[in-house]
């Protein structure tokens, strides 16, 4: 009796998993089978998982006929910066809130809690201004330097090392190391779980980052690929739907991203969880 | 921190050490607060003046080529009558309708998946959790492209609504509100006479209650699709460190699955679930990036979102005090909603939420 | 790095934080006060375009080039992806491309902030005086027509015949166009397409007699004549002989067009480039569009060759726009791309090079611009996003006094 309503249950929980599971993966199979249609076929049988004439066309077109590389490459330099930044600043600053009592860290943690209640999109124009002030607008450092550091990354670094035991430093600085030197070979290196969270941040933030792109440059030597799909998707290269090509795009910009997400993947799912926690 | 100084201090390490870790403190933490300062405090101050200003995109608005117009920009939105206000407005509408709908919806969806993959014996779970969270990594830009062909006339969707014999709308051109659609189901065709005024900000009442146009649907289901997953990863923690609690209630009253959900786990989630809705709360009203990508804020402006209209109204038609004014005023609804959240919801709070500063990372995290 | 800890003072971080805001806040190296860089100097060129595809590109490239080994000035082209935008962040900035592309919708924003370089007067040629029209601001001839095209009814010569059409039968007047349209809308085709936005429908006002602003430069859009054209257009809407390219999968009517979605389309002259490009198959033939009840109407869209007035180089980017608005470049850029010249003394050579799109030069007699008023871009955009409810019943009534009143605000 008991075991066949459990089975019913199961089996039930199961049809529903999966078929959200469906809901969730189709629209990506989707676009890669679509990157592989001809215009006419993506129009013609938009749901069809199989191109009925397979061809690499949109990629082509991607690859040898347009700014796509020159997007790529951007993008790849400016996340790679980016990462390697944070990495280090928000380490450096979340080693000082956490263990070098200076005066004035009160302030200066509660300025970064006021700071990171302020939302990105109303940033957009102020930005603009300074960057320009600082004649950095339009240029590399435009982009880069004002995703260096972020208020997030250095929270997840001060909780990680308050959780350290002091004991270790300790001896370390009896030993006549310096506050950098033991920050830097003996704390940083134990760090190592929190600054994979960091990297997988900043990797997924400034890949996927696009509003702060748009207002510090306005050169196409300098589109990232958010930026660049985005004018692809609201018809700047195009004429007509050319939706093969759009997605094939969509789809080249996610693979880094799912690359990071499954070689991190366990990580990932942790280190969300493990920083709600706190 | 006070545990760590007066250890030091103990141990007789000496004054050397202490003044030097005053130095090595701002030292080591001026890099990322220059970076702070210069790009988010800064940048602040900045537009603030910009928002009182007459700037009309030449010159430095900083020595000169502005002046002062008090509080005209803020006014023209908020009560000058004309377009800037209806857009404004509409805008307003837009996006309440959006937040109104995603937040409830992704924090059910969220919570339900992370119930439904949290159970002990589910083979398959971490394919499961993968398969929900990933199209919260994805960037925004390419999910837009990906829902942009999904929801075309002739597109999948409505293939799918064919195969259940209904005729799909033109969803991303359409910009008949939903409510407005249902109103007519029932034969109210135009606005009654009732509905006509326009009380507040411009907007007829008619208008106000136009619902998310069906073009702005497709734009909150894609949103439901992209975070439900982030959220559900903060529901799996959060059930996870309550599961042996959850168990032995149900060891002793024998209860079914539901009935444990509804009075034992979900109560205990309140923490959880008011995190999950200040963070949706944020994110929702700062709708940007699919709007750029995907519609530009049409059919018949029905997906302009204040953010939006902020970056057009100062990089497109060149009013940087306006578009400078409507961020602010965006900023200040953001700060009411959580406040006005967290009060009515802390009443019901009957679990005390510890450690409240702690979450504050996850919030940019999540959201980015 | 390791021995900084014996440095005695926070204060210096500290002041050095304080240091930066400051010589942000104060010196704005960034922006260009406008005082500088005006002098002859002779550097670069920086000639930035919004072409309306590859033909277009090529074609201004290889006319800047030629003209930059004769004047020994170096210029470089580059294809805008977001015009406004790149320009707005380049004004705002102060250092924005030489020569560009200025559209008649953003002309007077530009004009009217000082963005621009009023060096209209330096060009000696025979513009149309309503273009000339279209890029003066408080008086002053800012800048040089680039081209023009009209709009004209492009009609599917398949489809035509098939509904038992002769040529006989090109629509002259509304009603004409009416059945015409109804005759040739079948159930996966529809008669007519045009896309919701003033760019088209403004055809429609201008044939019943109405326009946007009047002869004095003020709002007159609340008026009969537009009124009767809006409802003529819902009724075409409403009785499914026409529908927006959107409604029937096309992104804009040439595509609509090209796909056989629809038989008829209102366009301009750059169909006929992306017709030959992406549909080389389906034949067509371009008629003028029919009269109204105020009598013949078209609209006219052009672009001018802005300079900016920050730039560095202002003497020889005049010299290079004279170069691109001379008769023989300008039949160079009409054989490249399908656009039709500026200047009235090529006219007749044009019609005879290309007497298949005659129609859209004839339009030039009786076609309304865009007017140059500051802030009419986003009245014109208001207006638009109206006129798209306007298929799913909205009142024309309506549109029009909201906006009338948005365009009262700009042209009092």
């Amino acid at each position: 009796m008991r075991s066949t309503r459990g089975l019913v249950t199961t089996s039930a929980l199961y049809a529903v998993l999966v078929s959200l599971a469906v809901v969730y993966i189709f629209p990506f199979l989707i676009s890669i089978s679509t990157s592989f249609k001809t215009d006419a076929d993506a129009a013609a049988h938009p749901l069809a998982l199989v191109p009925s004439t397979f061809t690499t066309a949109a990629y082509e077109r991607l690859f040898l006929n347009s700014d796509f590389p020159l997007w790529f490459t951007n993008s790849v330099v400016v996340t790679v910066v980016v990462t390697i930044g944070r990495v280090f600043f928000d380490s450096l600053a979340g080693y000082a809130l956490a263990r070098l009592p200076f005066r004035g860290r009160g302030v200066v943690f509660a300025g970064l809690v006021a700071v990171m209640a302020v939302p990105g999109v109303v940033l957009l124009i102020p930005k603009f201004l300074v960057i320009n002030a600082l004649s950095m607008y339009d240029s590399y450092s435009g982009l880069i330097i004002p995703l260096l550091a972020d208020a997030a990354g250095i929270f997840i670094m001060k909780n990680f090392f308050e959780s350290v035991p002091p004991s270790v430093e300790e001896a370390a600085r009896l030993d006549g190391a310096g506050t950098f030197r033991v920050f830097w070979s003996v704390v940083l290196p134990m760090a190592r779980p929190a600054l994979v969270t960091i990297v997988i941040l900043s990797f997924q933030g400034s890949w996927n980052e696009l509003s702060h792109f748009i207002v510090a440059s306005q050169s196409p030597e300098l589109f990232t690929l958010t930026k660049g799909v985005a004018q692809l998707s609201s018809g700047a290269l195009s004429q007509g739907t050319q939706y093969p090509l759009k997605l094939g795009a969509a789809v080249v910009m996610t693979i880094p991203v799912a690359v990071l997400f499954f070689v991190f993947q366990r990580r990932i799912m942790n280190s969300s969880a493990g920083a709600v926690k706190g | 921190m006070s545990r760590a100084t007066s250890r030091v201090t103990r141990r007789g390490a000496g004054r050397g050490i202490r003044s030097g870790q005053q130095a090595a403190g701002w030292l080591f933490i001026a890099p990322a607060l220059v970076l702070l300062g210069l790009f988010l405090v800064v940048p602040i101050a900045m537009a603030a003046w910009v928002s009182v200003s007459d700037w009309s995109g030449r010159g430095n608005p900083f020595t000169g080529a502005a002046s002062f117009v008090g509080a005209a920009n803020y006014g023209e939105l908020l009560t000058g009558g004309g377009l800037a206000q209806r857009d404004f407005a509409t805008s307003l509408r837009n996006n309440g309708y959006y937040v109104l709908l995603v937040v409830p919806i992704q924090t059910a969806v969220a919570l339900g998946l992370a119930v439904l993959v949290n159970r002990k014996v589910l083979r398959g779970r971490g394919f499961f959790r993968t398969a929900f969270y990933f199209p919260s990594v994805t960037s925004s830009v390419a999910i837009t492209v990906v829902f942009l062909f999904l929801f075309t006339a002739s597109g999948a969707v409505n293939r799918l609504l064919g195969y259940l014999s209904i005729e799909g709308p033109n969803w991303l051109n359409d910009p008949r509100g939903v409510l407005h659609i249902l109103l007519s189901a029932v034969g109210v065709q135009d606005a009654p006479a009732a509905l006509e005024a326009a009380p507040f900000l411009g907007l007829s009442w008619w208008d106000w209650l136009a619902g998310p146009s069906v073009a702005m649907s497709v734009f909150i289901v894609m949103a439901i699709f992209t975070t439900s997953g982030t959220f559900m990863l903060l529901f799996i923690a959060a059930l996870q460190n309550i599961d042996g609690e959850v168990e032995e209630a149900a060891m002793m009253d024998g209860t079914t699955g539901w009935q444990r959900l509804r009075h034992v786990t979900i109560p205990m989630l309140r923490p959880t679930i008011f995190t999950v809705v200040t963070l949706g709360l944020i994110g929702t009203w700062q709708v940007f990036d699919q709007i750029y990508a995907g519609s530009q804020g049409s059919p018949a402006k029905t997906t302009l979102t204040p953010a939006y209209l902020s970056y057009q109204t100062s990089f497109s038609s060149q009013e940087w005090g306006q578009g400078a004014a409507i961020a602010f005023i965006l900023f200040a609804i953001i700060v009411a909603m959580t406040i006005l959240q967290r009060v009515v919801l802390r009443e019901r709070d009957a679990i005390p939420r510890r450690k409240r500063f702690h979450r504050a990372p996850v919030e940019a995290g999540a959201q980015r | 790095m390791s021995t900084i800890h014996r440095t005695p003072h926070r204060a210096v971080t500290a002041t050095a934080l304080t240091v930066a805001l400051l010589a942000l806040t104060a010196c704005g190296t960034g922006f260009d006060d406008g005082a500088a860089g005006d002098g002859p100097g002779g550097g670069p060129l920086d000639v930035l375009i919004a072409p309306s595809g590859d033909a277009e590109a090529a074609s201004v490239k290889e006319a800047v080039r030629q003209w930059s080994t004769q004047s020994g000035t170096k210029a470089t082209v580059r294809a805008a992806a977001d015009m406004p935008q790149q320009l707005s962040q380049g004004f705002a900035a102060g250092n924005p491309p030489d020569v560009f592309y200025v559209s008649t919708d953003h002309f007077a924003g530009y004009a009217a902030n000082g963005s621009l370089e009023p060096y209209g007067d330096q060009v000696d040629a025979a513009f149309y005086p309503t273009l000339v029209d279209s890029f003066t601001y408080e008086d002053t001839f800012y800048c040089a027509p680039k081209d023009f095209s009209t709009l004209a009814l492009i009609v599917n010569d398949a489809a035509w015949e098939q509904a038992g059409l002769t040529p006989d039968d090109y629509p002259t007047t509304w009603e004409e166009l009416r059945s015409v349209a109804d005759r040739l809308t079948t159930d996966d085709r529809v008669g007519l397409t045009f896309g919701p936005e003033w760019q088209r429908v403004g055809g429609f006002m201008a044939q019943a007699g109405g326009h946007l602003v009047d002869s004095g430069g003020s709002a007159d859009v609340d008026t009969p004549e537009n009124a009767e054209a809006l409802a003529f257009v819902q009724e075409l809407l409403a009785d499914g002989v026409a529908a927006y390219p959107a409604d029937i999968g096309a992104g804009w009517g040439g595509e609509a067009f090209g796909t056989g979605a629809a038989a008829m389309t209102i366009e301009g002259n750059w169909i006929t480039g992306s017709l030959a490009n992406d549909y080389p198959d389906v034949e067509y033939t371009v008629v003028p569009l029919p009269e109204g009840p105020g009598g013949p109407g078209t609209l006219q869209f052009t672009n001018c060759w802005g300079v900016a007035a920050d730039s560095g180089n202002k003497e020889a980017a005049v010299d290079l726009v004279r170069d691109l608005v001379s008769d023989d470049q300008q039949m160079m850029f009409a054989e490249d791309f399908g656009v039709m010249p500026s200047v009235e003394s090529v006219a007749d050579r044009w019609t005879a090079e290309f007497p298949g799109q005659a129609p859209f030069m004839a339009g030039a007699d009786h076609a309304q611009g865009f007017p140059p008023v500051d802030g009419i871009a986003d009245v014109i955009a208001d207006f638009n996003a109206q006129l798209e409810g306007l298929a799913a019943g909205g009142d024309p009534q309506d549109v029009l006094s909201s906006v009338q009143s948005s365009l009262e605000a700009v042209a009092p």
